[in-house]
């Protein structure tokens, strides 16, 4: 009795190249540099890091989470370095555009802020703060690879 | 030979019954609205090194967002009336809701939120009772997935719906 082989979806094995090719031309542009994109993720539900921070991995960041905007500022404080910074708005303790201000205001300028929310009333208070970007939840993950990309040509450029 | 042929083939048929029943499944959790495009971006951040990740994400949601609707009632018992504190517990439901791609859950977060916004306590409470049975629905729905995905294995993966 002949059985069809059920082939994988097609659509699906396009996205997994298409991870593929990214994951690729982050590690390539990172090898270049001799160190990999340093991401800190503000954000306190517990999911939505999750996911950040899988996407990130899976992008060869070296990312570190924290759950509000006042443990960012902390690390800020303690001389802690990152390349990007991704943060929720809303948060306990401190949100998000409130600690963006706090790390602009220390001086922390060449780190480029991108500000996460599904509120998208949320763009104005951290674009106020000092943030570089907008981007609405949930992120996607070519978007981070974008955005990462620029990063990793900035430092290569700064050599 | 025969036997083991025979066997073999109800093997393959119920291999081939568990892959279907895990694409029907699927279909039905896009078709109904209970999970759209972004439950299949979180699927395809699976790989070798994190084959379940979507079922950890999905494990967690639930976790939290038990625990936020536990917020949310709590809220609508201690605090009456008090529409910016409801719809800012409610706002972190939803965000959660967007995150796993919780379409229909959503849908319900942002009538909540709406109603909030008219200061319509009736109306709030209604939509809070939906928010609480799309949750229930959704969990079934999904544990059913996990667990036929996990019967079908690896094969099943390759063959997992594209919703």
């Amino acid at each position: 009795m002949q059985h069809s082989k059920r082939q994988p979806s097609t659509k699906k094995r396009k996205i997994r190249v298409h991870h593929h090719h990214l994951k690729s031309s982050i590690f390539m542009a990172s090898r270049n540099q001799g160190s990999a994109p340093r991401a800190l993720v503000v954000e306190d539900i517990k999911v939505d890091r999750l996911i950040l921070m899988h996407m990130l991995h899976k992008l060869n960041c070296e990312a570190i989470a924290v759950e509000n905007g006042k443990e960012a500022v902390d690390l800020f404080l303690e001389g802690k370095t990152f390349d990007i910074v991704f943060s929720d708005k809303d948060m306990p303790i401190m949100s998000g555009p409130e600690a963006v201000a706090k790390i602009r205001a220390m001086g922390a300028t060449e780190v480029k802020i991108v500000g996460v929310s599904a509120d998208f009333g949320g763009k104005e208070a951290f674009m106020q703060a000092g943030a570089d970007v907008f981007v609405p939840k949930p992120v996607k993950l070519e978007t981070l690879q974008s955005m990462l990309e620029v990063v990793i040509s900035k430092k290569n450029m700064s050599g | 030979m025969r036997n083991l042929r025979l066997n073999s083939d109800s093997r393959r048929a119920a291999r081939g019954d568990r892959a279907g029943a895990l694409i029907r499944t699927g279909r039905i959790l896009s078709r109904l609205g209970y999970l759209d495009e972004q439950f299949c971006q979180v699927e395809d951040l699976q790989d070798e090194a994190s084959p379940n990740f979507a079922e950890e994400v999905a494990t967690l949601f639930f976790k939290d967002s038990a625990r936020l609707i536990s917020n949310v009632e709590q809220a609508l018992e201690k605090y009456p009336k008090d529409f910016n504190r409801w719809d800012a517990y409610m706002q972190q439901l939803k965000g959660s809701c967007s995150s796993i791609g919780a379409s229909r859950m959503k849908s319900e977060c942002m009538s909540f939120r709406d109603y909030c916004g008219q200061g319509n306590v009736e109306g709030c409470m209604r939509s809070f009772h939906k928010v609480k049975r799309e949750h229930g629905a959704l969990r079934q729905k999904l544990e059913a997935y996990f667990q036929l995905l996990r019967q079908a294995g690896p094969a099943g993966a390759a063959t997992r719906p594209g919703m």
